[in-house]
């Protein structure tokens, strides 16, 4: 029995505890993903490197001095703008083609490709890691947690228990719900679909530049942090329902404990395919996810 | 208040309203008869700015709002209630009326919730349902929703297109009483209908179009020109 419990503390239970920050690092970076997916129908390929440009302001405006809990408001609302005039810029003119699965694909894309390098042009190739905000750990049932991976866990649910409050219970919500679903019967209704597009797609951007935030204290700052996160962030948008927040929660915390656990019992070299693995097994049985698109019911 | 001049609207190459003109005064209900795939849907959908005309014109009370967006056009006052109802999934009932709101630009919260307080004293129905998602009602109460959260808005202009299909009779009956209190309201009406003969007690005039083009009118008061109606729609 006490083995079963040392096993427990000292091999499983950290492994899951990995397997939970990384979680939730996936959903702060899927969420905004799915969003932009659900309400615009557009795949955001360079979410990543909105991600990382998140994390590139706050080391900047760190390094003058700006302490981290101001950047964690102060990024997103910069990001705001940024991701506004994106949308109505660029998505907006390719947003009514024929072609737009492969227009804004293709665009936004090219734009993270362009992104990247700007990022490397700037701040140079290299990993920078930014201060630990908490410093110092506890100790949960003997198993050893940085007081800012607890915080990230903890600060995680609150952020998607905000988006989801503003999403399901408010009349901003209901506007951007009722868009996603039916376009024109909420034009009809007078609602400015398209500030709605973009601002949801700011909204998307900026939620990627607080996870940018957030977790460049755990994973370093670099150009092409980005690429880390996307691939986990697009499985998990797509195992959880396209648009689907409650999906990207679930799928979020699924997938990384498999992640997790098979790499302990299985191998670290197999956790990928396996996770990925899901992804194709539930695109063929279940395209439209563990739950349903945003606006859908 | 409404003028459309020679309007030609395409849905790719498919020439499907072909040079329609209309005058419409505040107030009137006019009818808009023909079979099915004659354009009178796209005639809706084209005042509503759910398909941009390739020529043509469209004045609503001086303005011009052909190819404008259909939030603009919604919120100068022309409210559209489609053939299908689009209730949004997910959406409560009340959630669905008080996006009505929007049509109103410049209304206080105070107003607004006047404007609310009105439509479920006319739809006693939608406020005992007020926390019922919208696509789980009746196809009634979703037909009433449907032209309740246009009313919401108080339109000047209202376009219906086909209320009463698949509805039990007392619904329909009760459908076209809103229409007419609509009309009482000073409120202009184009109401795309097939049953003709329900349709007709509402209306004052009406169109009869036939391949994207109108093929005749006439007063809904005068026995001949609907007799001549039915024979031109061959219904």
């Amino acid at each position: 029995m006490s083995t079963a419990i040392e096993y427990f503390q000292f091999v499983l239970a950290p492994q899951m505890l990995i397997g939970l920050v990384l979680g939730v690092a996936v959903i702060l970076v899927a969420l905004g993903l799915t969003i932009i997916f659900g309400l615009l129908d557009v795949i955001n390929m360079s979410h990543g490197e909105f991600y990382a440009l998140g994390a590139f302001i706050a080391l900047a405006l760190g390094s003058i001095g700006l302490p981290f809990w101001l950047l964690v408001i102060l990024v997103p609302l910069l990001m705001l703008p940024v991701g506004y005039i994106v949308e109505r810029g660029l998505i907006q003119r390719v947003f009514h083609s024929s072609e737009r699965h492969v227009t804004t694909l293709l665009l936004t894309f090219g734009l993270g490709l362009v992104m990247e390098d700007a990022f490397r042009l700037v701040f140079g190739p290299n990993p920078l890691k930014p201060e630990t905000p908490i410093a110092g750990a506890i100790d949960v049932f003997g198993v050893f947690l940085p007081l800012y991976r607890l915080f990230l866990i903890v600060g995680g649910a609150v952020i998607v228990a905000l988006v989801a409050l503003v999403v399901y219970r408010t009349r901003l919500g209901a506007m951007v719900r009722a868009a996603a679903f039916d376009r024109d019967m909420a034009a009809s209704l007078g609602v400015p679909v398209q500030h709605v597009y973009a601002g949801a797609f700011a909204f998307g951007v900026a939620l990627a530049g607080l996870a940018g935030v957030l977790l460049a204290p755990i994973y370093s700052v670099f150009p092409t942090m980005g690429r880390d996160f996307i691939l986990m962030a697009f499985t998990v948008v797509i195992v959880g329902g396209m648009g689907s927040i409650a999906g990207v929660v679930v799928a979020g915390l699924l997938l990384t404990q498999v992640q997790a656990i098979s790499s302990l019992y299985i191998s670290p070299v197999w956790s990928d395919p396996i996770v990925f693995g899901i992804m194709v097994i539930m695109l063929m049985v279940r395209p439209q996810g563990l739950f349903g698109r945003l606006g859908h019911g | 208040m409404l003028a459309i001049e020679n309007l030609n609207t395409y849905y790719g190459s498919s020439h499907v309203i072909q040079g329609i003109d209309l005058k419409a005064d505040q107030g009137a209900v006019i009818g808009v008869f023909g079979r099915n795939g004659v354009g009178k849907s796209t005639l809706l959908k084209t005042i509503a700015g759910w398909i941009k005309p390739r020529a043509g014109a469209i004045v609503f009370n001086g303005v011009r709002i052909d190819g404008q967006t259909a939030d603009r056009i919604a919120r100068r006052g022309i409210g559209f209630v489609p053939e299908d109802r689009r209730i949004f999934p997910g959406l409560t009932v009340e959630e669905n009326l008080t996006l009505g709101y929007l049509q109103v630009p410049r209304r206080s919260s105070a107003g607004n919730a006047a404007a609310l307080r009105r439509i479920y004293e006319r739809f006693p129905r939608l406020a005992e349902r007020r926390n019922q998602n919208g696509t789980t009602l009746s196809g009634g109460e979703q037909q009433m929703l449907a032209m309740a959260r246009v009313m919401i808005g108080e339109p000047r202009l209202l376009l219906i297109d086909e209320p009463s299909e698949g509805l039990a009779p007392m619904i329909v009956a009760d459908l076209f009483a809103i229409i007419g209190e609509m009309k009482q309201r000073g409120c202009t009406i184009l109401l795309v209908e097939q049953n003709v003969q329900q349709a007709l007690t509402a209306c004052d005039t009406f169109i009869a179009i036939e391949r994207g083009r109108i093929i005749g009118t006439g007063d809904a008061s005068d026995k001949d020109d609907c007799a001549r109606l039915m024979h031109a729609i061959s219904f």
